[in-house]
């Protein structure tokens, strides 16, 4: 009986009294369910968002007393359950950790935990919808440039007080710029990841291509792998997808090149300036020059990695958990040892700063039991926790004495060398909008590629559309 | 079309008028109700179901047009009216206006094609054998069958860079008849679903080779209808096909032709599906038309059902004045 009230819950229709009737016949609780169902499809959104607050916010507070302190009272969550978004591919590495994070979670306090995957390139959408008709999950994952935006949405629900002891109180306030706002932190770190090129090491072995040290390494390195594996093989794969300014990005700030950079309380467009130009005509020239195909201008990282996996990708720029997918997907036909990561070099040679990104975990605004979901982030993001993350998930760990241990693993080095001066994208959370949605810089650079604009009329144009985008309210 | 304006205007009109007896004698049924009334009784539930699934979204989507209506509001934030500032913004936005000549040419274009290809194939299968003509329409009907995103992932595939069978043909032409046909004799790893231009090449191929069958259809159903001594007389006064076609077939399928014609025009206004499915999402913004620009705007993330949502009222704007005046132009020329 009571699983079944849990389940209903969400909907708003029998959620009026759920106590009230708890003996009610059991022939009677299938034209309820039905009537929930179609409550929620006809009513509207506005309506149904409206209701499912109310909820949100009355149940919990009758039912527990909002403490913290879980070790010691043990199951004091027993018999519920919170819906958790993992995001990216459901590969074995994350997966295990994921199973074994929740399994530890209801150990200790009885919750159960149901996982859902999210691949990157939807979760904006996904978030949208979960915001807009209220079937969001109570725990997410969430990319820390994303923070911003849907903490400006009303999406997220302030953790602060976790902060405040424990483990947590050691993770270095810099890691927290992303989610802090107006005095309340909003997500918390739970991994950090950068970026680095993976390259097919058996290609370099056999055709005794020495790791690039310039960036010119890599465009010999790409026209040699086309030449020997087919003109279809992407040499160095050119990202113009949702993730695309990770790879500008680099080329960009590694010429001393910025996005845009705020002056007063206004956002100033960065994008004209020569460094970024000189970046940005490294960028395209992937394309212009033949490492990669023209006719895939609007791949992102994943579609990247799915052509990898199928042996058309010489090299791109991605993130370390990438290795565990590729192995999957491609069932064996790329193994682990046929794969490996360096960092990204820039004209001049030297690593290029690279995306400072990371992974955050987030309470949803819409949770049911608020401080069920807060305990959930507070345990995954401990020393024990938020460490096996990083290091099954192929990322950086968040606690500066684990990072430090990092450096001396050769696999994760390319990476802590990247992580060292990793820069970030316009904090704003106007930012997705142009970094995403309105893809200014993905059709800069199309227009560009295409020949129907030069870089100069381009960047002129994507640097006023920038601006407009960042300073609107 | 000329008897259904002949009733609605003797609707109402007492038996005195002199009508033909038939209409007279079935005004005696006893309801109870006056008689003007029954035909607006009998419309009230038709009304009611239009007025509950299109009426109010569409009074909606006005009022929202004039809003600020974003995640917030959707959440329970009351929208705060903006005036015309979502309008003043897509008016001034470069994309609305390559969207909006995306999505007229398209239309143009696409209506045209499928009218023609679609009557040309009527006519065929009117002559066929009985059993050819079935076989045919099988055939074709099957396209009109295929869902929408289904076409888009089909002609997705045929024009796909580099396994696909386009590129593939092309290539396997010899190098001089590709050479003067199109200037060139290497296909490999073309392009096509780049650039607006060539994705609009895509789109009509796909939305015609989707949507001829159903005209094509109609137009068989219109011809057997043309008594076949019309044609018998025709061919003993000496007129040529193309002759006869001009001066019986087109004239007598005026009607079919134009509920096709408008049907064809509201189709090809708002194209989506297919559209998505070939450019793989809203990711080019030159290719983008009236109603992707809409979904964009209103859906993606940051959502701004506003704009969205002035988009949208433009459009239908739009579709309304070009049907309505094509409506007019029909009206005209019956009455003639």
């Amino acid at each position: 009986m009571e699983g079944v009230f849990d389940q209903v819950r969400p909907g708003m229709g029998t959620g009026r009294h759920p106590k009230r009737d708890p003996d009610a016949k059991p022939g009677r609780e299938n034209p309820k369910v039905k009537f929930t169902k179609i409550a929620v499809v006809t009513a509207t959104t506005a309506a149904l968002a409206l209701g499912l607050a109310a909820c949100g916010s009355s149940e919990p507070a009758t039912e527990t007393a909002p403490k913290a302190d879980a070790s010691a009272g043990g199951k004091k969550f027993e018999g519920k359950t919170l819906t958790l978004w993992r995001l990216g591919e459901s590969n074995p590495a994350a997966q295990k950790y994921t199973d074994a994070l929740v399994a530890a979670f209801e150990q200790q306090t009885g919750a159960k935990t149901k996982v859902e995957w999210i691949p990157w390139p939807q979760v904006n959408d996904k978030f949208t919808a979960a915001a807009a008709g209220g079937a969001g999950p109570d725990v997410t994952e969430i990319g820390n440039d994303q923070v911003p935006l849907w903490r400006s949405q009303d999406a997220l629900h302030p953790i602060t007080p976790v902060f405040g002891e424990g483990d947590q109180a050691q993770i270095p306030k810099n890691l927290l710029s992303l989610e802090t706002d107006g005095g309340e932190i909003y997500a918390s770190p739970w991994g950090m990841g950068t970026r680095a090129v993976l390259y097919r090491k058996d290609w370099f072995d056999e055709l005794k291509i020495e790791t690039p040290k310039t960036w010119d390494d890599v465009v010999a390195a790409a026209k040699k792998i086309q030449a020997e594996k087919g003109k279809d093989v992407d040499g160095f794969a050119f990202n113009g997808g949702s993730d695309a300014n990770h790879l500008l990005g680099a080329f960009a700030w590694s010429e001393g090149g910025e996005y845009a950079l705020k002056e007063g309380d206004k956002w100033v467009g960065k994008l004209t300036d020569p460094a970024f130009k000189a970046g940005f005509d490294t960028y395209t020239k992937i394309v212009t020059e033949g490492l990669s195909s023209k006719s895939r201008l609007g791949q992102n990282s994943a579609d990247i990695r799915t052509r990898f996996a199928n042996g058309k990708v010489g090299m791109y720029l991605t993130a370390g958990w990438d290795i565990a997918t590729i192995k999957e997907e491609s069932s064996g036909k790329v193994a682990e040892d046929q794969m490996a990561f360096f960092p990204l070099p820039s004209k001049s040679g030297g690593a290029t700063p690279a995306f400072f990104g990371g992974n955050d975990i987030a309470v949803w605004n819409d949770a049911k039991d608020k401080d069920l979901a807060t305990e959930f982030v507070k345990f995954a993001t401990t020393k024990e926790w938020a460490g096996r993350y990083a290091s099954e998930g192929g990322l950086l760990p968040i606690y500066p004495e684990q990072l430090e241990k990092l450096k001396e693993d050769p696999a994760q080095a390319p990476f802590a060398e990247a992580f060292a001066n990793a820069k970030a994208l316009p904090a704003d959370s106007n930012w997705t909008e142009a970094g995403e949605t309105k893809a200014v810089l993905q059709n800069a650079a199309r227009s560009v590629i295409e020949g129907k604009a030069t870089a100069d009329e381009a960047l002129a144009k994507a640097n006023t559309e920038l601006e407009e985008i960042l300073n609107q309210q | 079309m000329a008897n259904t304006s002949t009733l609605a205007r003797g609707g109402g009109n007492p038996p005195a008028s002199g009508r033909p007896p038939t209409r007279s004698r079935r005004r005696a049924k006893a309801s109870g109700m006056p008689e003007w009334v029954i035909p607006y009784v009998l419309l009230i539930p038709g009304l009611l179901v239009i007025a509950g699934l299109l009426l109010y979204p569409t009074i909606q989507m006005v009022i929202m047009s004039f809003q600020k209506v974003g995640l917030r509001q959707i959440r329970g934030v009351p929208a705060e009216s903006v005036g015309t500032e979502n309008y003043t913004q897509i008016f001034e936005s470069e994309i609305f206006w390559s969207s909006l000549r995306n999505t007229v040419t398209f239309a143009v274009v696409t209506v045209a094609l499928t009218l023609i290809l679609g009557t040309a194939v009527g006519t065929l299968l009117n002559r066929l054998s009985k059993k050819m003509s079935t076989f045919v329409v099988v055939g074709i009907m099957a396209a009109w069958a295929v869902p929408p995103v289904a076409q888009g992932v089909i002609w997705r595939w045929l024009f796909d860079a580099d396994a696909g069978i386009i590129n593939w043909v092309l290539n396997l032409l010899p190098d001089w008849f590709s050479e003067l046909l199109f200037g060139r004799s290497d296909w490999t790893g073309e392009p096509w679903l780049n650039d607006a231009f060539t994705i609009y090449l895509v789109l009509i191929v796909c939305v015609v080779w989707a949507s001829f069958p159903f005209i094509a259809v109609s137009v068989l159903a219109g011809l057997k209808g043309i008594p076949a001594e019309l044609y018998e007389a025709a061919r003993v006064d000496g007129s040529g096909a193309w002759r006869t076609f001009r001066k019986i077939t087109l004239p007598l399928l005026r009607p079919v032709f134009a509920v096709l014609t408008i049907l064809s025009i509201i189709w090809n206004f708002k194209v989506f599906s297919q559209l998505y499915v070939l450019m793989g999402g809203p990711n080019n913004r030159e290719a983008f038309n009236l109603s992707m620009f809409s979904f964009a705007e209103a859906f993606r993330s940051p959502p701004k059902m506003g704009s969205g949502a002035a988009i949208a009222v433009v459009l239908t704007l739009l579709l309304l004045v070009v049907t309505a005046f094509y409506v007019r132009q029909i009206v005209k020329t019956e009455e003639m």
